[in-house]
């Protein structure tokens, strides 16, 4: 009995130390958290006054991601005089800064600047990005743009998009006397430059995506015919893009560059054409009684979305490039209209006309994931960066109070206004420079 | 006589009873409209009190700053090209700056962690894994002397002095019971506050990142949180990745140190995996 008790109580004891743990390892599931924009230290760069301004453009472009929060440089600590060393961390983690650049701007012999930063990941410890840029001096809000490009590259994942430009149609003159000049600016809306000078109307300005070309196809009304036409941004030298007797709408490029996307108009309906740019052979794509317009290329330009009024109301369509399987992918309430494919392929952008109001929404290629992502009364005419993450897109103010540039995350976050001088449409974002 | 007597009697019962019937019919008669008049002033005058719920909508208002008026250029000039290149990494920091530098992120290869036991050994005595293993019972052993033999083993636990890691023995799976929920909502609480995820990054399931964590005894984070094989090999071809992964190590650290877990349970604690999985946040 007694040995009984004692071989059990042994095997009871060897049981519990083999289930004894050594060391447990927790397993810890995180999937709340809080978005926030990333609190980032910017002192201005050593080398005055280039290096200050530079820093003041990083910080602005930050800022207007929405992605970031740069703090103010009076609450810094320290003075980084020596960009080379390593920061004292502490300095900065007591401010709550999780990131730190640190940069300088120093005139070369030859003339040029040089731009050289470091990013630092403060409680890490450690440089994240050490780079530098040299250029002519006017060149030096460029150079911030594209600091500010790769910093937000390494902290999000995606590429940037301030170091772009917007061509877009400027607003002049009184409402029954409207002047449509088409015009560029930065994509922080410096340096604005008109590039016609308004004596004919223009519209839909779009970019060549292929980024070492700066060419703008748009629509024209010279001679009081609508045509589409190619415009070199750099020589100033404009070409009409064929003769077509008919009304020609809503030009876009392929995303290599070399054919051209447009509706023709011919006895009161509208089709799909394509044109390409180097034998200036056009093919028809849609054959139809209906409005078919405002043509897109996906990115990898295999497909083709576009506006078609053949169900009775106009919906967004998609299709092959060659003009085959045409199929609805607009099921929801109200009318879709101008659909945008985003450089990234994820998502076509519209415009959604519900109930008298104009929106930008977004969905998936195949149609599903709707979702509205601005507010305004008359939202329209939306335009992808490069990273098909933020969009821009036109905003008609009630009481023809004029038109005004507003952008948006893909999101829906961070809506805002893109300053322009004067009335502003019809947005067209470039790819990045270089 | 004794009819008329009786009858009298039983009349006057009856009357009495006839009376005290109605008297109890008042009665109910005068709680019923009571109540009812109550029911009838709750339901109207409640409404009466009623104050209006409308609020004015609320609109968000967006403080933007004017940009300064710049001149209009005549002509739009073609930007000069823009030479980059890499800078060389600092020099490592003089003595007077600061701590060592921390192992690199991907890509390059991981450091060695300072799990293995190498470093610890000489410090930590009771090496806890081999020798917890159960002894084979052998057959030529009394079961008194196993018996003694397995009750008199050393503890599992052995405690550190210092801050550094000693070697661990991942038991498996027995070990997460429900006494350890606790600890993994305190520390996953604790986290989540600090952890800033990428919004609106595209495949969010490719923004799944898990960190070996070890913590010291004061919560603060022993050594650096290093990302397991898988992410660190995710991280390393995926820039998303890459920066989810950051985003979650700036979590731990901005948090710490963690001073919701109880300090007489460290063993259970010190050591976890944590897994940062965004996707009920991001994008859609």
């Amino acid at each position: 009995m007694q040995r009984i008790a004692k071989v059990l109580g042994l095997v009871v004891a060897l049981m519990s130390l083999w289930l004894a743990p050594a060391f447990a390892t927790l397993q810890v599931d995180v999937n709340q958290g809080n978005v926030q924009p990333l609190p980032i230290a910017i002192p201005d760069f050593n080398g005055a006054p280039a290096g200050r301004d530079i820093a003041s453009v990083v910080r602005a472009d930050l800022e207007r991601s929405g992605l970031f929060k740069p703090l103010d440089p009076r609450s810094f600590l320290e003075k980084i005089s020596n960009i080379n060393q390593s920061p004292n961390y502490a300095n900065w983690r007591t401010i709550n800064a999780q990131a730190l650049v640190t940069g300088e701007a120093t005139q070369q012999p030859d003339g040029r600047l040089r731009v050289a930063f470091r990013l630092w990941d403060v409680f890490g410890e450690q440089q994240m990005i050490g780079k530098e840029y040299t250029a002519a001096p006017e060149s030096w809000r460029q150079m911030a743009h594209m600091i500010s490009d790769d910093i937000y590259q390494r902290i999000t994942g995606e590429t940037g998009y301030f170091n772009t430009r917007i061509v877009y149609i400027a607003e002049r003159g009184p409402l029954l006397n409207r002047k449509k000049l088409l015009a560029i600016m930065d994509e922080d809306g410096y340096n604005p430059t008109y590039l016609t000078d308004g004596a004919y109307m223009v519209l839909t300005p779009r970019f060549d995506p292929t980024s070492h070309e700066q060419r703008i196809a748009y629509m024209s009304y010279i001679a009081g015919k609508p045509r589409v036409y190619l415009f070199d941004i750099n020589t100033g030298h404009q070409q009409m893009l064929g003769e077509f007797s008919n009304m020609t709408f809503s030009p876009r490029f392929s995303p290599d560059g070399n054919k051209v996307v447009m509706s023709l108009e011919k006895g009161g309906v509208s089709n799909i054409y394509v044109m390409d740019l180097r034998s200036r052979a056009v093919t028809q794509l849609t054959n139809t009684r209906a409005i078919d317009t405002s043509p897109s290329y996906s990115p990898d330009g295999r497909q083709i979305t576009f506006e078609s009024d053949r169900g009775g109301t106009q919906q967004i369509y998609v299709m092959n490039a060659d003009g085959s399987n045409q199929h609805r992918i607009s099921f929801g309430p109200g009318r879709n209209a101008t659909p945008v494919w985003s450089p990234r392929g994820d998502l076509i952008a519209f415009t959604r006309l519900e109930e008298g109001a104009f929106n930008i929404g977004v969905m998936r290629p195949d149609g599903s994931g709707e979702r509205i992502i601005s507010t305004g009364w008359q939202d329209e005419g939306p335009t992808w960066a490069p990273n098909g993450r933020v969009l821009m897109f036109t905003r008609t103010l009630r009481g023809g109070r004029g038109s005004q540039i507003w952008s948006v995350d893909a999101t829906g976050r961070n809506e805002r206004r893109v300053l322009t001088q004067g009335d502003a449409s019809d947005p067209a974002w470039s790819p990045l420079i270089q | 006589m004794s009819p008329s007597r009786s009858t009298t009697r039983i009349r006057i019962s009856l009357a009495s009873g006839e009376g005290s019937r109605s008297s109890s019919v008042g009665l109910i008669g005068a709680v019923a409209l009571h109540l009812a008049v109550v029911v009838v002033g709750l339901f109207t005058w409640e409404h009466r009190l009623d104050i209006a719920q409308d609020s004015p909508p609320v609109v968000p208002v967006d403080l933007v700053t004017i940009a300064q008026k710049t001149n209009i250029a005549p002509t739009v000039r073609e930007l000069p090209k823009v030479e980059q290149q890499p800078l060389p990494t600092p020099p490592p920091p003089p003595p007077s700056v600061q701590a060592p530098p921390l192992p690199q992120l991907a890509p390059t290869p991981p450091p060695p962690t300072p799990q293995p036991k190498s470093e610890l050994a000489p410090d930590v005595k009771p090496a806890p894994a081999p020798k917890a293993k159960p002894v084979p019972p052998k057959k030529d052993m009394s079961v008194d002397a196993a018996l003694n033999a397995a009750l008199n083993a050393p503890p599992a636990h052995p405690q550190t002095r210092n801050g550094r890691v000693a070697p661990t023995a991942h038991r498996g799976f027995g070990q997460q019971n429900a006494n350890d929920m606790d600890l993994r909502d305190a520390l996953r609480n604790d986290i989540e506050q600090c952890w800033n995820p990428p919004a609106g990054a595209p495949h969010p399931e490719q923004l799944i990142v898990s960190f070996h964590l070890n913590l010291n005894p004061d919560g603060s984070v022993a050594g650096s949180p290093q990302l397991t094989a898988e992410s660190q090999a995710a991280a390393a071809g995926n820039p998303f990745t890459r920066a989810a992964a950051d985003a979650a190590r700036r979590a731990i650290y901005v948090c710490a140190p963690y001073k919701n877990l109880p300090p007489d349970r460290f063993a259970d604690w010190r050591d976890s995996v944590v897994q940062f999985d965004p996707r009920d946040l991001t994008g859609q």
